[in-house]
């Protein structure tokens, strides 16, 4: 655990003053200016509700995936550049703790881009001069699930990305997985179980659509979310042991 | 002398082909080892094996006297390693690179300004690592190779791509670890003439076998040089020379003597003289280290 902690502080030194910090803020960004682009309802201003599930659609749909697997590519990409794996893994670490340091800082990196996206919900809500109370449990509720959602899709992009020394291969292998959602979204056979699209599932207010995947219950995402991301992490975590450097 | 790393029988096999065929390799305490070979001969594949990067396909390490697949992580805490490239990350400083070993390592952060000075970048290490010469980042990746306070160094090729003035800056570096910090050295390199001016025992791998190992100056005497002595009747000399018990041969007119030190080489020329030949020259033809390796490394083994 100490071992653990130690690489965890020295890849968070890594990233500073890094880009990755700026495609931290692209999704939350973007969103923002759809929310204050989107049209209102008819009679009236928009509520919190309504405008989460506007802002949340490109975000969860595309961005949260997509991002998932450019974090993780980003995370591994010094170290295969010059024997960075070498030079990392000749120090007295262990493989597993190197391996979920890096897991755990594409987690802490998606993280931020949800409370980065809750606080460009919330600035655009009160620009619009939304009046109610802010909702923090619904907020809150759906960016933590839709992160949750997020992880199996990092544990494999991580287990891809340490694979393979490339850095554009691990990202067309996680967009071409990604860009089918806009088609499965709307599917009730295959989106409950097509885990690119989970993160949207989990992001919609429930209640708000009833149609396709969008009204399914807690316990069928959370099979798939939990299941694909032991499956993935322990796939990934068995090949970077083995893994000749 | 305290074995340091010792290899049995090591072994790696890449499908079906050995690239490294049971090299036993032995490194005493304090030693600097020069572990030379051609590109491809297996020296940094036989220095990921000794590292723990990949798994043997037979054979055993040592290293410390511990074996290194149940002790990997006790081994390598006093292990300090610079393996092909020095890796850095081109955006932080050459503090900040150093700190996030630190931070793995758990060293005091003293350290830190303790290896940069041993390194001599002290003054440059606020600047971003990307804007190093080929040089500098060579001597980061020793001092980042230093931090942990190792007893035993693996440098793979520390002097690879570096101009005449950068290789000097890092031997000089090398040899005085051992001296000033008791430090075990083991050194790669595809050239002799890099490595004999610093080592004490060099091994040199061919094909991915061990084919020659022992001290430099055992090397040197093997290159030791040849008497060549050009006299009026050759012939006429050389029996002399056999009468006298001294071993030579004649070749293109000229005598040649193999192993002759000083007080040898003058009761010969003495003897000669009194029976009255001429003699017109007397050379000592040496051969260069180089010229032996490279003997050695196409000529044995065939």
């Amino acid at each position: 655990m100490k071992m653990f902690l130690r690489i965890l502080s020295a890849e968070r030194l890594k990233l500073s003053g890094s880009y990755i910090w700026l495609l931290v803020l692209a999704s939350p960004a973007a969103a923002v200016l759809i929310g204050l682009y989107a049209s209102s309802p008819a009679g009236g201003k928009p509520d919190w509700t309504i405008l989460l599930s506007v802002m949340s659609t490109l975000h969860a749909l595309l961005f949260l995936p997509v991002l998932s697997g450019l974090y993780t590519a980003m995370l591994c990409r010094h170290e295969h550049l010059d024997g960075g794996w070498k030079a990392l893994l000749a120090l007295p670490v262990s493989r597993t703790a190197v391996y979920l340091a890096k897991f755990t800082m594409a987690a802490v990196l998606l993280a931020a881009t949800q409370a980065l996206f809750i606080a460009a919900v919330i600035g655009t809500g009160l620009i619009r001069g939304i009046g109610t109370p802010v909702p923090w449990g619904l907020f809150l509720g759906t960016c933590a699930a839709s992160w949750t959602a997020c992880l199996p899709l990092a544990a494999l992009q991580l287990a891809v990305s340490q694979a393979w020394s490339s850095f554009a291969a691990p990202l067309a292998l996680n967009v071409s997985f990604t860009l089918p959602n806009v088609l499965i979204a709307n599917s009730a056979t295959y989106g409950p179980y097509y885990p690119w699209v989970q993160p949207m599932l989990a992001m919609i207010p429930h209640g708000q659509a009833d149609y396709g995947a969008f009204n399914l219950p807690l316990e069928s995402l959370l099979i798939v979310v939990l299941g694909s991301f032991a499956l993935f992490l322990a796939a990934g975590l068995l090949s970077f042991r083995r893994k000749a450097v | 002398m305290e074995t340091i790393i010792q290899t049995a029988d090591l072994v790696k096999r890449y499908r079906g082909r050995a690239a490294v065929d049971h090299l036993n390799l032995s490194i005493g305490k304090g030693d600097i080892y020069g572990f030379l070979g051609p590109n491809g001969a297996g020296k940094t594949t036989t220095i990921r094996m000794l590292l723990g990067l990949i798994a043997p396909s037979g054979g055993q390490v040592e290293i410390f006297g511990k074996d290194l697949r149940k002790e990997r992580l006790d081994i390598l805490r006093r292990v300090g390693s610079l393996v092909e490239s020095p890796s850095y990350y081109g955006h932080l400083s050459a503090v900040d690179n150093l700190e996030a070993i630190r931070r793995i390592l758990g060293a005091p952060k003293r350290r830190i300004a303790e290896v940069l000075d041993i390194v001599s970048l002290t003054g440059e290490e606020k600047r971003p690592v990307k804007g190093f010469s080929l040089g500098m980042k060579q001597r980061l990746g020793i001092a980042a190779a230093l931090l942990g306070s190792p007893e035993l160094l693996i440098l793979d090729e520390p002097t690879n791509g570096l101009d005449p003035s950068g290789i000097q800056e890092i031997r000089s570096l090398i040899m005085s670890l051992p001296r000033e910090h008791g430090i075990t050295v083991l050194v790669s390199s595809h050239l002799l003439s890099e490595i004999e001016q610093m080592a004490g025992t060099v091994g040199i791998i061919r094909q991915g076998r061990m084919i020659y190992q022992d001290t430099i100056a055992r090397l040197r005497e093997r290159s030791a040089g040849e008497m060549r002595l050009v006299v009026s009747e050759p012939e006429a000399a050389l029996e002399e020379a056999f009468r006298r018990g001294y071993d030579g041969m004649l070749r293109t007119d000229e005598l040649r003597f193999s192993g002759m030190d000083d007080a040898r080489v003058a009761l010969l020329v003495k003897a000669l003289v009194e029976r009255g030949h001429a003699i017109y020259r007397v050379e000592e033809q040496r051969q260069s280290l180089e010229e032996l390796f490279l003997q050695v490394v196409e000529g044995e083994g065939r």
